[in-house]
């Protein structure tokens, strides 16, 4: 190594003392090939503008130029100048022309993409140019590289504009802005952490060992590359809601994905190297407290993360919106794109005219079964209760043949307030077997009064069965208290052989709705992004509690574990509550089994009741492991929905703060007495 | 300063009864490295801890900075459990391995140390440079350390327990991977820090090290101490006794020969003195460096940083015995003098 750089010098120093002086023989020699391709080339593209035309010769003349630019740049600035200022300016103003002049060619030859790889190509060279050009100044070293690079890259977007490349431009304007913000935000972040301070010092060298070590770039690298280059891979022909709608879960989505891998493996092994490598004897043999050292590495990959999680932003947002301005399929498709997914909409469900009154309708049907069939209870009451629930629920969303059914929607006071359009969201079914009649049929009126009204008639709707509808209302249809009452009538044809129609059932929940948008997309994707960035702190404190007291590989796996636990969490629990257990508090779902344990235990099933206390285990496991998905903010940027404040605050604070700091004290314990020598597990 | 009974006596580090034994996941005993040990060490002594490799010098180290909890016993240092991290203030340490980042620079190194001081920035810019420059490593200061050899990283290590100024100052092999010019001067830094006062605790194998430096001298084996004493009590010889003059011809040596059996000496030998290894290499590359040859290595390390102070103790122990042998290659270390220098400094 050191002998190497000995060597470069003294080349360096033999070159410059003999460019002291004007190198005659070189320059006499750089004229004579300048006076030669030029009369060459101009001579030949002459003799093709007659023989084949003007944009051959067009590219002969430019190819020409480009040569002699590349000639001259060699013989004034390489030979001959020892002004080194002069001859680094010059010879990149020189590659950057000549790249220009090949593009250009290129595009003469009718191939913009030779173009843009030629450009691509002056701009390397321009950039690896300028770190050679300042090697025996590393302190300017980085910012020359990065001013030269970025010039080239913006003569690259300036080119894919100029001919007519504007996705592609604004995706390279945007791998540029996320490389160059991520840069500044670094720069920046490492000022803000200069005040001395141990936690700060812990974390200023984390965040220098996440961009410094090779493998968290590669994820970074990942990270720059898919976000824009997504919507240039997208299918054309597809409806760009769709496109859209994908661009936003797929980007978001992975982001999160690869930055909570990032998170994990990183910080695991940040610690677990600290402590095989012996380093956090230094660290720790100064006056710095274990918990101190804990918080900053918590803190480094928080401050890292912060980073990634805005470039992430930056490169959903405007490329959402670039995609969102492109050519949609129809009317209906754009309309869907700017009102339905680029919105934050809240959504309204209809709510029975009495709580109390079905409840004891619920209460009701429970003790009839309860007489009916004591069986059904026996196992697992809870569940059965819940199921009996989920019946009354299916039952109350459905319109009866021939009948009518009001729904009343409350608390639209707001949407009245915006006077934006309300959208009725509909996904009716019915039972029908035969494919002619699969066809949901019905009437509808707003407040008593007859929608849609067309010539003084009262058009009935006739809809597909199972599939998303959403009619546009006007906000005025809404009372004074900010109530809507929303009336079907079920039309549905009488199969043959039957006596009456099938019902109509609206899937509860997103079967039947209202929706108004309520705030912007903008503030949607902040709120996602504070989510994403607050379940990374959770997974960061996790990993940091595994890494304080395990060796590195079963540390990763169980952040892992416990990363795709807090992922699942929320499915399991749901399908447990379909099948097994009943919603509730955890105490209530220990009682629970308790009981019904004890009651098989006496009824001699000893297997059944076994199995009953076993599932303590997962009740247990499932209680205190967060649950990322009741905080699913990518869905809802995905599907235009607003992501509620108390969501988001109850997002901070448990997934945030509480189960981090949970995680914190693990660590602490972990590390607060250990002998720091290199864990055997 | 800490001020409690140990450290009002001036004892800087104690241990009474420390063991140390390492047990495996399922709690059993491993490995017995520490088996009772009793050491005393006074402010401004230079004590050298010996012993083969496994012995359990290293292990004492780390229970001595906290890094490691013992077994059993009692530990005080600076008169306060090694747990509080209010004393490390005050502790330099340098690890038998420089254990650093190996993507920072050498700058970026000791800043980071700094700030683990809670150094206000002006200081420590002043500090690294002094230490950089001490150290001779200024010229490499923004080369990632992982890129350097051994013997510049054990610069930086060096450079990096230094940085506090500290009182106590723990080094573990201080001198291994070393070049012998740059360990000829890092022992003359070692001896003008405990010139200043400042306590060292010496961990090494490399016994002309500890002879050249060390006030006392504890030896260790299999976790235990086997010697403890000043150097001038482990080495000096009562049964024979050194004659130097200049050169003598063959005839004056017979005379002498003769007139000494004469007085009734048993055995007489006569040998003319070689100088030692290090003292000639020292030379030759003193010289080298004085005729202005390069290398893009270190640079030969300088002086000793100005921001480390003397300590100022009321009650210094007195050193029991010159520390150094004086060799033809090493300073003539009078340590009376110096003592009394640093007193009337005051």
């Amino acid at each position: 190594m050191t002998e190497m750089s000995s060597s470069t010098t003294q080349i360096v120093t033999t070159r410059r003392q003999r460019n002291q002086f004007i190198s005659w023989p070189h320059l006499r020699s750089s004229l004579i090939w300048l006076v030669a391709v030029a009369a060459i080339g101009l001579a030949a593209s002459h003799l093709l503008e007659v023989q084949a035309g003007k944009s051959a010769a067009d590219a002969l003349r430019y190819t020409t130029l480009f040569l002699a630019i590349t000639i001259s740049a060699h013989g004034l600035f390489v030979q001959n100048s020892n002004e080194s200022a002069l001859r680094h300016t010059g010879l990149f103003l020189s590659i950057l022309l000549a790249g220009q002049l090949a593009a250009e060619a290129a595009v003469r030859l009718g191939s913009v993409s030779l173009g843009t790889l030629f450009l691509g190509f002056a701009a390397a060279a321009a950039g690896r140019h300028a770190w050679r050009a300042f090697s025996s100044t590393p302190q300017l070293r980085p910012l020359a590289t990065w001013l030269t690079s970025t010039a080239g890259v913006a003569a690259v977007i300036a080119f894919l504009a100029r001919h007519d490349q504007l996705l592609l431009a604004t995706a390279f304007t945007g791998i540029t802005g996320m490389v160059i913000g991520c840069f500044a935000g670094l720069a920046g972040v490492r000022a803000l952490l200069s005040s001395p301070n141990g936690t700060f010092a812990v974390a200023r060298v984390t965040i220098d060992e996440a961009v410094r070590m090779r493998a968290a770039l590669l994820l970074l690298v990942l990270l720059v590359v898919l976000i824009p280059t997504l919507p240039l891979a997208l299918d054309h022909t597809e409806r760009l809601e769709y496109r859209v709608q994908f661009f936003l879960s797929w980007s978001l989505g992975s982001a999160s994905l690869i930055l909570s891998l990032l998170t994990i493996v990183f910080t695991s092994s940040s610690i677990c190297g600290d402590i095989e490598s012996f380093r956090i004897h230094m660290t720790l043999a100064k006056p710095l407290q274990r918990w101190e050292y804990l918080l900053g590495k918590w803190l480094g990959v928080m401050i890292f993360n912060f980073i990634l999680v805005g470039l992430t932003g930056i490169g959903t947002y405007t490329f959402a919106k670039t995609l969102a301005g492109t050519q949609a399929t129809d009317a209906i498709d754009r309309e869907a794109v700017d009102q339905h997914i680029l919105a934050a909409r809240t959504a309204v469900t209809p709510s029975p005219a009495s709580p109390t009154e079905r409840e004891q309708a619920i209460e009701a049907a429970i003790n009839k079964l309860e007489q009916d069939a004591p069986d059904y209870f026996r196992n697992n009451p809870a569940a059965a209760r819940s199921r009996v629930r989920f019946e009354y629920d299916w039952a109350w969303h459905t319109v009866a043949p021939d009948m009518v059914s009001t729904y009343v929607f409350h608390n639209l006071e707001s949407a009245k307030a915006r006077n934006a359009p309300l959208q009725l969201q509909l996904k009716p079914r019915v039972n029908n077997v035969e494919i002619d009649l699969a066809e949901v049929r019905f009437a509808m009126w707003l407040n008593g009064r007859p929608w849609p009204m067309q010539d003084g008639v009262h058009l009935a709707q006739t809809l597909p069965s199972q599939a998303d509808h959403i009619f546009s209302l006007p906000p005025d249809v809404i009372d004074e208290e900010g109530n809507l009452e929303i009336t079907f009538e079920n039309k549905n044809l009488v199969s043959a052989g039957a006596t009456i129609p099938s019902a109509i059932t609206f899937s509860p929940g997103d079967g039947l709705r209202l929706l108004y948008r309520a705030g912007s997309f903008r503030g949607n994707v902040l709120k996602c992004l504070a989510v994403i960035w607050m379940k990374l702190s959770l997974v960061a404190a996790a990993s940091i509690a595994a890494a304080s007291f395990l060796g590195s590989s079963t540390a990763l796996l169980l952040a892992l574990s416990i990363y795709f636990g807090a992922m699942g969490s929320g499915f399991i629990r749901d399908a447990l509550m379909q099948y097994n257990i009943a919603a509730g508090s955890f105490l209530g779902v220990v009682m629970g089994r308790m009981s019904a344990a004890w009651e098989l235990f006496l009824s001699g099933r000893f297997y059944e009741a076994g199995r009953m206390l076993l599932g303590f285990v997962t009740d247990f496991v499932l209680a205190i492991l967060p649950a990322f998905s009741n905080y699913d903010a990518i869905g809802s940027v995905a599907n235009g929905l607003l992501f509620p404040l108390n969501d988001l605050v109850a997002c901070c604070a448990l997934i945030g703060v509480a189960y981090p700091l949970g995680f914190g004290l693990v660590g602490w314990a972990g590390l607060a007495r250990r002998d720091l020598l290199p864990s055997t597990t | 300063m800490v001020i409690h009974m140990d450290a009002a006596e001036g004892i800087d580090v104690k241990c009474v009864d420390l063991r140390k034994t390492f047990r495996d996941f399922w709690m059993r005993p491993r490995v017995r490295a520490v088996e009772g040990i009793d050491l005393e060490i006074r402010r401004g002594q230079i004590y050298g801890l010996l012993g083969p490799n496994g012995s359990g010098k290293s292990t004492t180290i780390k229970m001595l900075l906290g890094l490691l909890t013992p077994s059993s016993g009692r530990v005080a240092v600076l008169g306060k459990s090694p747990r509080d991290v209010a004393i490390k203030k005050h502790v330099g340490y340098l690890p038998e391995e420089s254990y650093l980042y190996r993507f920072l620079s050498a700058r970026e190194t000791l800043d980071y140390y700094g700030r683990l001081f809670k150094l206000p920035r002006k200081v420590r810019n002043e500090r690294v440079d002094r230490l950089l420059e001490m150290v001779g490593l200024d010229a490499v200061e923004h080369r990632p350390v992982g890129e350097f050899s051994k013997g510049m990283q054990r610069r930086v290590g060096l450079a990096q327990s230094l940085i506090n100024d500290p009182q106590l100052l723990i080094l573990d092999e201080p001198t291994s991977g070393m070049d012998p010019v740059a360990a000829r001067q890092i022992k003359d830094l070692i001896m003008d820090l405990g010139r200043r006062g400042k306590t060292v605790l010496l961990c090494t194998h490399q016994l002309s090290d500890v002879e050249d430096l060390c006030d006392r001298v504890a030896i260790m084996f299999g976790g235990k101490v086997r010697a403890e004493g000043t150097c001038e009590d482990l080495l000096t010889r009562t049964d024979q006794t050194t004659i130097q003059t200049s050169a003598l011809s063959d005839s004056v040596i017979a005379e002498v020969c003769s007139l000494l059996k004469e007085r009734g000496a048993q055995t007489v030998e006569v040998d003319q003195p070689r100088r030692r290894m290090e003292a000639l290499f020292v030379e030759i590359v003193e010289k080298a460096r004085a005729e202005g040859l390069q290398t893009s290595g270190a640079a030969a390390t300088s002086g000793v940083a100005d921001f480390l102070k003397d300590t100022v103790v009321a009650d210094v122990v007195p050193r029991s015995a010159p520390a150094a042998t004086p060799t033809d290659g090493g300073p003539a270390h009078d340590v009376d003098t110096d003592l009394l220098e640093s007193l009337t400094r005051r």
